[in-house]
């Protein structure tokens, strides 16, 4: 289904019926990453999943980007879809970040909360990414002469080799940028709603010790590591994510 | 005796870009070359909209490497050249240019920037043969509510539709949503006038999600349409092939693939019903074989007297239209009441349907022979027309 929000074409999921409950997607995933947690989900509740803006097929903004004008883009939306009220709001990594900044500064409201290795804890690497920035620098100096096209090439190696999602999605690179940036776990503090975290023991990309530190930060929540998972951790143990967030709900 | 060349054109800045590059390789430049009468010309449109000849272009490999970016990169584009035939010219070093010049274009070139008229514009500036329905049906057949405008005047049934342009509905849509409402039934289907597939169609069942779906089809194009929905829905269409002598293929019926509930858009296009893609979508299964575009049963198992309606319904809409050499006629059955309604004309179906032809007896290479065959036919007659003729005009003036 689609709809325009604030100029964008927006492609979004809706079935089942019951209370409402939104999925937002993490960063270069779009609402397919979360289908089948969905399918689950929509015998009992009344689901939406939107691409959100530059993914899946949802049309890219023309300015860079930072969580809040994705939080507001969120709102906006389900305005505009005249979704009611939102009884649940679940987010995976980034997604999950946007849903803290949310319902922390009121632009989204919800009954409960659940986090499935939930980003948002962003300048642990302060270090690390200073070095990274500099090399960067002294990379872009050093292939100047090259083509563009090697050029290119190149980029795209060194930033997989040490992890970053930059390139994952080259059209938001400023984006990328500016939403990787914003912490949110001053955010995290004033959740006072019911909040289900679910980590996966072996995530890299947002270690199981987020969890422990939203959890710590947060009023009244649930923290569940599941051993042998990943990032993707409603996909590697679809099974014990649907059933303890069917529980939670 | 030297082969004639076929330049086959395709890919362009058109969102169905990639089902053209395998329309072109499969069903068109694979079978002229099986044919051994050939010389392919592979005309690749990047979608930059620089164009591009080489023999790279045959291959799918080309397509499916990161590499593609790259190779054109380092590739000079061609330019074009609109006196007597087309002429391509490939900008060789040292000056040393090397001039393709074809004897026939088929295009394979699907949606905007091709199908809809444009190509077959720049084959005519060129005065050369080219496949497939000439500009002005191609422009028409592309324009859903032009098409449709078309039947109506041709007293062929179609469901009943209001069309309106951005501007008009911008400033008035509360009128036009009561137009809307007051004339026809719900569900209703809102479709941008131009685009193929199913880009900005929505299925609207209230009335409250109604200007939604049309500010979504009018985000798309600068005119649209809503249209009722059909009760009891069969989808069917048909292939035709020929210019004055029509050669229908088999009827066939698209059917879902998948009733997966959270496959919104299925869902939500099918509204939640049994099979059939909602109305004006192309595609589907075959119980019996996959088609280009999924699965379909052919011939259509339709009752007694409807499949030859359905036929001569194709066949109408295919002469009303002016469509030559090849189109594709979609069509929607109550199959209750019995009612073929014409839907929209493909005036280059993806894949040109060689598989319903095939099952329908003609061979991918006849397929291509024929319809080079037909290209020519109608170039001839053509150039029998007088378009120009001295004057003294200018010098009365």
């Amino acid at each position: 289904m689609q709809v325009v929000v604030d100029s964008l074409m927006t492609r979004y999921d809706r079935g089942g019926k019951g209370k409402v409950v939104v999925l937002l997607h993490g960063w270069a995933d779009s609402a397919a990453g979360l289908r089948t947690l969905g399918n689950a989900l929509q015998k009992n509740y009344d689901v939406i999943a939107l691409d959100l803006p530059g993914f899946g097929g949802t049309q890219t903004p023309k300015q860079s980007w930072g969580l809040d004008d994705y939080v507001q883009f969120v709102q906006h939306f389900l305005k505009k879809i005249d979704a009611g009220k939102v009884y649940a709001l679940i987010g995976h990594s980034n997604g999950g970040a946007m849903a803290i900044r949310g319902l922390a500064d009121g632009t989204l409201r919800a009954e409960k909360l659940v986090l499935l290795a939930s980003a948002g804890i962003r300048n642990e690497y302060k270090g690390r990414n200073r070095a990274l920035r500099i090399l960067a620098k002294a990379g872009k100096l050093v292939t100047s002469p090259l083509p563009i096209q090697i050029k290119k090439k190149l980029r795209r190696k060194v930033y997989k080799t040490i992890g970053s999602d930059m390139l994952v999605a080259e059209h938001l690179q400023e984006t990328f940028k500016r939403v990787v940036t914003d912490d949110v776990r001053a955010d995290a503090a004033q959740i006072t709603l019911p909040a289900l975290l679910i980590y996966g023991e072996l995530d890299e990309d947002t270690p199981v010790w987020y969890g422990r530190q939203f959890h710590e930060l947060m009023t009244d929540s649930t923290l569940e590591i599941l051993p042998g998972a990943g990032h993707f951790v409603h996909i590697d143990r679809p099974d014990d994510v649907q059933k303890a967030i069917k529980e939670f709900l | 005796m030297k082969k004639p060349i076929v330049a086959v054109v395709f890919g362009s800045r058109s969102t169905e870009h990639d089902i053209s590059v395998l329309t072109a390789l499969a069903s068109v430049i694979k079978p002229l070359e099986l044919s051994k009468k050939y010389t392919v010309l592979p005309v690749y449109i990047a979608k930059t909209g620089k164009w591009y000849v080489g023999d790279e272009f045959k291959k799918i490999a080309t397509f499916q490497t990161e590499d593609l970016e790259d190779l054109l990169a380092k590739k000079q584009p061609v330019s074009l050249l609109f006196d007597n035939g087309l002429r391509l010219i490939e900008r060789g070093r040292l000056g040393r240019d090397v001039i393709h010049c074809p004897d026939v274009v088929f295009p394979a070139t699907h949606g905007t920037h091709g199908e809809d008229g444009e190509l077959m514009a720049i084959c005519e500036m060129a005065n050369v043969p080219y496949v497939g329905c000439d500009m002005e049906s191609s422009v028409i057949a592309m324009d859903k509510i032009l098409a449709k405008q078309v039947a109506v005047a041709h007293h062929i049934p179609t469901a009943k539709f209001v069309s309106f342009t951005k501007i008009a509905y911008e400033s008035g849509s509360e009128e036009w949503h009561k137009k809307i409402n007051k004339e026809l039934r719900y569900p209703v289907f809102v479709k941008p006038a131009h685009l193929g597939s199913s880009i900005g169609i929505s299925r609207v069942t209230h009335k409250k999600d109604l200007a939604n779906a049309i500010e979504v089809a009018l985000h798309y194009d600068t005119s649209a349409l809503v249209e009722e929905g059909v009760e009891n829905l069969i989808e069917v269409t048909l292939p035709v092939m020929g210019n004055e002598r029509l050669h229908p293929a088999l009827l066939e019926e698209p059917l879902l693939k998948s009733e997966d509930f959270f496959d919104f858009d299925t869902k939500y296009m099918q509204g939640g019903k049994g099979k059939g893609k909602g109305q004006g979508m192309s595609g589907g299964q075959d119980k019996e074989a996959q088609g280009a575009q999924g699965y379909s049963r052919m011939p259509a198992e339709l009752p007694k007297g409807l499949y030859e309606e359905a036929e001569s319904i194709g066949l109408a809409v295919y002469r009303a239209l002016g469509c030559s050499g090849i189109a594709r006629i979609d069509m929607l059955i109550d199959s209750k009441a019995k009612q073929v309604y014409f839907n929209e004309v493909n005036p280059l179906p993806g894949s040109l349907y060689a598989h319903n032809w095939s099952r329908a007896g003609v061979s991918t290479v006849n397929l291509v022979e024929k319809l080079i065959k037909l290209a020519e036919e109608r170039f001839a007659k053509k150039q029998n027309l007088t378009t120009s003729f001295s004057t003294n005009y200018l010098q009365q003036f």
